[in-house]
């Protein structure tokens, strides 16, 4: 439902000690003139004490179909509900979630319980990465790998602590996981606020921002379980059935391994741009107005995930370029 | 089927609202409770007001953020809060606090003769007379719905994952547990005290035959049922969620077991939001999502009366009085219709 009185739900994730209760404390305590709620987990570190805080305690649920994409969070359906009850309006909801969460099932949420979605809407993933430990820490747990992967915005944290060269190199790594992402350099998250909540970066339309630069379809492989993105674009027209289907069945059988999906379709026959986005297996897609006069008509896909190198993911999409 | 609400709202207001009084509090009405001739009803501006017919609601600010929950106590209300506190109100305006969780918010209460109850997080608190201590009950998940039978011994706990029934033998209490798959909210005992019935957070009810645990899944809903309500002697289970009233019939061995319910008073592209039954009648009125409210018989053949017409904000509450004089409506904007039920009060 498109509802303009959607209250915009960013979602805070990160490694304990990144510097995500410096940025709630921000967000709480700096005059911005606008009024946030932020709901914290139960592990949060102390020190926050706020009319607008909100205890959770992260309980992630299976819908009783068992479907893996429709794994929500419980406690944040209660919890939204609630908040949407309050007399005064709220300008915004952050989300926080433990270090070791799983994005996937806050994200989800947003796309399968009907009263959230009604009344908010997913603003934005915002990972908070610690530049001095990331890449050990992408090493040891895939919930790090998984945190950047899912990021619409990475606040590269504590980059006051690390030599310049570490600092392309740790920029390099969380590229090479997720091309898509705003990756801005803080200290003690020192990035203005706008830049960071009420972005809009889920709506569909911000899709067309993917820069090309990232586009080149090429990565360097690691590991099976690595997270990796790989992009793909087409300058001939795509067929509309032979992508729907080839695309259906893809999310189908490996949402699972794809943790986000992006891209912009040029259609044969069709005068309008096609846009989509999806989580897992979860998907939005809708026209988005005419190609802009004089620029390439290409389509461009961007798929981040595990394993993505055994789903013929080229094949797959060449296979959809209009005869 | 006709949609009854189009038909009808081709009138303008109706007798009801014509003899009523509207009251604008600017903040959503979350919960509403009778307690003798006044209606209590909990808003989302934390304030506590007691309707009574003839003269201006009396206004309590108890709680600081939502009202989320409310129930009836001897001749006060019990409410549980966003911001944490359980507290016992009168409408003479006197705020007992019960107990202050902090941050944890207070979803749940409930109450039988001298026993309070309210639940934060996954703990539910029991508080009996004379004693300033809670006992606690634990459980797996957040609970999300709680309910007492008609004689206090039993207390359901809805969470995830189902129903933990307590049972109260010697100042003890025992856990039973009733499984199904999904996130359980809102929990009833039916009349009889038989069967167990909860809204999931999925667009189905669920309810177990309490003797041998024998499973009812009643599905079927355009979206989630945020309403029950049990409605006479048979007796129906009244669910919102649809374009109609759905009313399962809970009479018989098997309950609603492979029957279909009854629809009345269908909203056309309206989804129910609210109902309430008409105390000692076959009847029920029904709130829908643009405000409107019809008063239906459970009979398919009898047409439904508009009560109140369309005013663009969802239903959220509806009260009747003990003597059945006075009837509230509540919505999600605030606004608060407190009219006389018959024409010659």
């Amino acid at each position: 439902m498109e509802n303009t009185s959607q209250v915009p739900v960013t979602v805070l994730t990160g490694f304990l000690g990144a510097g995500k209760t410096t940025l709630l404390n921000r967000i709480l305590t700096e005059q911005h003139g606008r009024k946030y709620a932020v709901i914290v987990n139960e592990f949060g570190e102390q020190g926050i004490d706020n009319d607008l805080v909100v205890d959770a305690d992260e309980e992630v649920f299976e819908m009783n179909n068992g479907c893996i994409c429709c794994t929500v969070r419980g406690d944040l359906i209660r919890i939204l509900s609630g908040l949407m009850k309050r007399a005064d309006k709220l300008d915004a909801i952050i989300v926080e979630t433990t270090g070791l969460a799983d994005p996937a099932p806050v994200a989800q949420t947003f796309f399968v319980d009907q009263d959230v979605a009604d009344r908010t809407k997913l603003d934005a993933i915002v990972t908070v990465a610690d530049a001095v430990h990331l890449s050990s820490q992408l090493v040891d747990h895939h919930e790090a790998e998984e945190q950047i992967a899912f990021a619409d915005v990475i606040l590269l944290n504590k980059v006051e602590l690390v030599g310049d060269n570490d600092i392309v190199k740790v920029n390099d790594r969380i590229r090479k996981i997720n091309p898509f992402a705003k990756i801005i350099k803080t200290t003690r998250c020192d990035a203005p606020l706008d830049e960071i909540v009420g972005l809009n970066a889920f709506s569909l339309d911000r899709v067309l921002d993917i820069e090309p630069d990232f586009l080149e379809s090429e990565h360097d492989h690691e590991h099976d379980d690595d997270v990796t993105s790989l992009s793909f674009v087409s300058d001939t027209p795509l067929d509309m059935d032979k992508f729907q289907d080839w695309f259906g069945n893809l999310l189908r059988t490996k949402g699972q391994d794809i943790l986000r999906s992006k891209g912009i379709l040029n259609f044969k026959g069709e005068d309008e741009r096609y846009v989509f986005q999806g989580v897992h297996m979860l998907m939005d897609a809708s026209p988005m107005g005419p190609w802009p006069k004089g620029k390439d008509r290409s389509s461009r896909v961007v798929f981040i995930g595990r394993d993505l190198d055994n789903m013929n993911l080229k094949e797959g999409f060449e296979n959809c370029k209009s005869a | 089927m006709n949609a009854d609400l189009e038909t009808l709202q081709k009138s303008n207001k109706t007798e009801l609202e014509r003899r009523g009084s509207i009251f604008n509090i600017g903040a959503p009405a979350t919960e509403a409770v009778t307690i003798r001739d006044q209606i209590a009803v909990g808003f989302g501006d934390g304030t506590v007001r007691f309707f009574q017919s003839g003269s201006d609601p009396k206004t309590v600010k108890a709680h600081k953020g939502v009202v989320l929950s409310m129930t009836n106590y001897e001749d006060h209300v019990l409410t549980g809060g966003e911001d944490g506190r359980f507290l016992k109100i009168s409408s003479d305006g006197n705020i007992d606090e019960i107990f202050n969780f902090g941050s944890k918010w207070v979803d749940c209460v409930a109450s039988h003769k001298d026993t309070k109850v309210c639940s934060s997080g996954k703990t539910v608190y029991i508080w009996t007379k004379n004693k300033d201590k809670p006992q606690t009950l634990e459980h797996q998940s957040t609970v999300a719905g709680l309910a007492f039978d008609n004689k206090g011994k039993r207390l359901a706990v809805s969470r995830y994952g189902g129903v933990t029934v307590w049972k109260l033998n010697n100042n003890k209490w025992t856990a039973s547990n009733f499984t199904w798959k999904g996130s359980h909210g809102t929990v009833t005992f039916s009349p009889d005290t038989k069967y167990i019935v909860t809204a999931m957070q999925e667009n189905q009810i669920h309810g177990w035959r309490i003797n041998d645990k024998a499973d009812l899944a009643m599905r079927g809903y355009p979206s989630k049922i945020k309403s029950f309500t049990w409605v006479g002697d048979t007796p129906y289970l009244v669910t919102s969620g649809s374009s109609d009233a759905v009313c399962w019939p809970f009479d018989g061995k098997e309950g609603p077991m492979g029957r279909k319910p009854i629809v009345v008073a269908n909203g056309g592209k309206e989804l129910a939001t609210f109902v309430k039954a008409l105390n000692g009648e076959k009847a029920v009125f029904t709130g829908f999502t643009d405000g409107s409210v019809l008063l239906a018989e459970i009979d398919e053949s009898k047409k439904p009366i508009i009560i109140r017409s369309s005013t663009g904000a969802e239903v959220s509450t509806i009260a009747i009085s003990s003597d059945n004089s006075q009837i509230l409506i509540g919505d999600m904007k605030g606004s608060i219709l407190l009219s006389s039920l018959w024409a010659d009060n």
